[in-house]
């Protein structure tokens, strides 16, 4: 039954996915018409490190609720209203399951039913209902009928016809309006809206449950609506919240990470945690074009081509040691027995490391019984021990000098893309005034804005690759990654220092052309790294040199 | 009228009213949403004979927001903070449901001070006595109920504690021998008793820890 209904999501997915790239195509279009015609012929062909994914609006979030909605109401043969609730609480595929197995269980814990035992006593209506639990599944075909009339019930507040009521919460007798849920706790209609606006504003909660004491029945939909009559504030609040609660729950559906950004994107294509090592899920909010995030981690933006877990991985490293990393180079040297990190803060040079008591020399890092009574002066550097000792600690420094090489370059990746972007800024105010004072038009001198924009979203690439080479393996796999890299490094810095390069009215044509002709070399090249890294996890070529989540299996099995 | 001050005025004069279950509530500062609740310790508790107050403040959005609540008396207990009175009860935060009144709510207090909740504690230390060793803690309790809220005390407790001193050894819930053991050593008192009470130096945990580690807290 659920993967019938999973199978038909799939294929909606899939007719807006196509929609939504001709529109991205045709949009890209009108940007790049300067450009050679070459430059567009990869449209409507779907790279392999894109990612299939459709951004959504607020309303079409709410559209994709209802219609959710719809579609369980229809399998279970129950009232629209009576699944809001239900669709919020459980993962649709499993809701359905357990549904088909203990309706009752499902709807007690949806806040929809009450619990057996309340039931006899308060609902006179599911008189038929309060057989032992077993029973309950034979009957199936009676529920949706009670489902429909109990909710007919909810949003129909009880008129009290006899005696004075006194509401248990104000103590109001002058109170005629009272509403009650399935469970006959009757309040006023006063206290209702106060206790579901409180709710709302101040806790910011969409599970409302019914005033009394452990009482678990929810309010559904239409019952606070009734309750809040004309506060559409706070109805829209509700149902902002229902919408954040429906993405959540959904593994499908992201909000944008992006501040006070409402959109939300739909990836099925990364909707479970194992194909993140194949694919890289950067997806666009479709609000800006710098809203792109990626939908399998909380990384808040663009770190293609390399997977998660290793971008994660780094990033973590990254934090650990960078800043630490150079103070320890520069301050402290590794006890030549036990590889401790030792300090020196003072002193004569015979070091005893504290861990294994291992006594050596601090200027040459040979061991101190060689040293006879040469105290605090040390002769002895050409010595084998000593030698030994320095190759030993030059090879723990060296994993530290890998690591540094590539986080330096990660780094001044990240550095130089601010800057250039910092540069354009002058760059775009040079060209707005010569496009006043010179007959140049609009449209020739937006190619630098075109070649800073590739620039840095190749250095973001570049910047990424450096993570990556960093736990690859060595071998071919690797020289080839890195080789794709070079180039595109090369071109990079070709073309950023193009774009640096001063500019006067009569030149600007040659630069113009160089310019352009460079960006879409410098696309061209990334594209390339891009697939081929793309590509290459979705082959499981890449090998790493640490054990990455996920891979671990994989790993093992093929060494 | 302001259906909040409504409410409350309501629950005030029924709290008044009803004699039976000896629970008051009284005014602070003449504002009827700052209020000072007292009940008496449960019987067949260490709180027996004690008499316990309880700060109540109203919020804005009450009843449907629930009263902040804490003791005014000092109470040892592993749900409630020895240092500060705040107490650890679902129905003050999430379980809290506008038809409990502050009766109710009192009267649930008064419950929570016999079914100690140690595996959610908001005092670690006190549900760590609780845990260790039943017996000690219900000591220690009485003999907070004894200087805090006026209880009667267990005849032949300690001898001093009677003529108004605080016997401070009996307040952390150790053994006078202990203390004295370690104060030998050439440590000040107060600090030995911070120690041992902070690593839980009670009953069968008394074997576990050895006089190494004492001294090793102690000169930290």
């Amino acid at each position: 039954m659920s993967s019938d209904y999973e199978y038909s999501d799939q294929e909606y997915y899939d007719e807006d996915d196509e929609q939504m790239f001709d529109e991205d195509g045709s949009a890209s279009d009108m940007e790049i018409d300067a450009f050679p015609e070459d430059f567009k012929s990869k449209k409507g062909k779907q790279k392999s490190y894109e990612v299939p994914h459709e951004p959504l609006t607020q309303a079409q979030i709410e559209q994709f609720m209802a219609q959710d909605v719809e579609n369980i109401s229809g399998i279970f043969g129950v009232d629209v209203s009576i699944v809001d609730p239900l669709i919020l609480i459980l993962a649709k595929d499993r809701l359905i399951e357990k549904y088909m197995d203990n309706p009752t269980a499902v709807l007690v814990k949806a806040g929809l039913e009450l619990p057996e035992k309340q039931t006899e006593s308060s609902s006179r209506s599911r008189a038929s209902q309060t057989g032992p639990r077993r029973s309950t599944r034979r009957q199936n075909s009676d529920q949706p009928r009670s489902g429909v009339s109990k909710i007919i019930e909810r949003i129909t507040p009880p008129v009290e016809d006899y005696g004075p009521f006194v509401c248990p919460i104000c103590f109001d007798d002058t109170q005629t309006e009272t509403m009650a849920l399935a469970c006959n706790h009757k309040f006023c209609s006063a206290c209702w809206n106060a206790y579901i606006t409180s709710k709302i504003r101040t806790e910011g909660e969409h599970w409302i449950t019914c005033m009394a004491e452990d009482c678990s029945l929810v309010t559904p939909d239409k019952f606070i609506h009734f309750a809040l009559k004309d506060d559409k504030a706070t109805w829209e609040r509700f149902q902002e919240l229902l919408v954040r609660h429906f993405v959540s729950c959904n593994p499908n559906l992201k909000f944008c990470p992006y501040p006070s950004c409402t959109n939300a994107v739909s990836c099925p294509a990364a909707s479970s945690k194992s194909v993140l090592t194949t694919i890289v899920p950067i997806v666009c909010c479709g609000a800006s074009d710098s809203h792109k995030f990626c939908f399998g981690c909380t990384i808040d933006a663009d770190h293609r081509p390399v997977i998660c877990a290793v971008a994660k991985m780094w990033l973590q490293k990254c934090q650990d040691d960078s800043e630490t990393a150079n103070w320890i180079k520069s301050n402290t040297k590794e006890c030549s027995k036990c590889q401790s990190t030792i300090e020196k803060n003072g002193g004569c040079n015979h070091m005893t490391c504290k861990k294994c008591k291992y006594e050596f020399c601090w200027v040459c890092m040979g061991p101190w019984s060689e040293h006879g009574t040469a105290w605090y002066s040390c002769n002895r550097y050409d010595d084998k021990s000593s030698i030994d000792a320095r190759d030993a600690q030059s090879k723990s420094r060296a994993s530290l000098e890998r690591y540094l090489h590539y986080y330096n370059r990660w780094a001044n990746h990240e550095q130089s893309a601010k800057l250039s972007v910092e540069l354009y800024a002058k760059t775009e105010k040079k060209m707005e005034e010569m496009q006043i004072t010179s007959e140049l038009t609009w449209i020739e001198v937006q190619f630098m804005k075109k070649a800073v924009d590739e620039v840095f979203k190749c250095r973001m690439t570049l910047k990424w690759t450096y993570a990556m080479a960093y736990y690859l393996e060595k071998g071919n796999q690797k020289a080839l990654f890195e080789d794709n890299q070079r180039y595109l490094e090369n071109a990079v810095e070709e073309l950023s220092e193009l774009i640096e390069s001063p500019f006067e009215p009569e030149t600007i044509a040659t630069l113009r052309q160089k310019v352009t002709d460079k960006t879409v070399y410098v696309q061209n090249r990334n594209e390339i790294m891009l697939e081929d890294t793309a590509r290459g996890f979705q082959e499981g070529r890449w090998k790493w040199n640490v054990t990455v989540n996920g891979f671990d299996q994989a790993e093992e099995g093929e060494e | 009228m302001d259906a909040r001050l409504r409410r409350v005025n309501k629950e005030i004069l029924d709290c008044k009213n009803d004699r039976a279950s000896n629970i008051q509530v009284d005014l602070i500062d003449n504002s009827p949403f700052h209020l000072k609740g007292s009940f008496n310790g449960p019987e067949g508790t260490p709180y027996e004979g004690g008499h316990f107050e309880v700060d109540i403040v109203i919020p804005d959005s009450y009843p449907f927001q629930p009263v902040k609540m804490k003791f005014i008396t000092k109470v040892y207990h592993p749900n409630i903070s020895s240092a500060s009175g705040a107490i650890c009860l679902d129905i003050l935060k999430d379980a809290w449901s506008p038809v409990l009144t502050l009766k109710s709510t009192l009267i649930s207090l008064q419950s929570l001070l016999c079914s100690p909740e140690p595996n959610d504690p908001q005092d670690a230390e006190v549900a760590k006595h609780y845990m260790t060793s039943r017996s000690s803690f219900e000591e220690t309790a009485r003999y907070w109920t004894m200087i805090y809220a006026g209880g009667p005390g267990k005849e032949g407790l300690k001898s001093g504690a009677k003529s108004g001193s605080k016997d401070e050894v009996a307040m952390a819930g150790l053994e006078k021998a202990h203390v004295d053991q370690f104060e030998a050593l050439g440590f000040d008192r107060s600090k030995v008793i911070d120690v041992l009470r902070r690593m839980n130096y009670r009953g069968a945990n008394v074997a576990k820890i050895n006089d190494d580690r004492v001294v090793e807290e102690l000169l930290k």
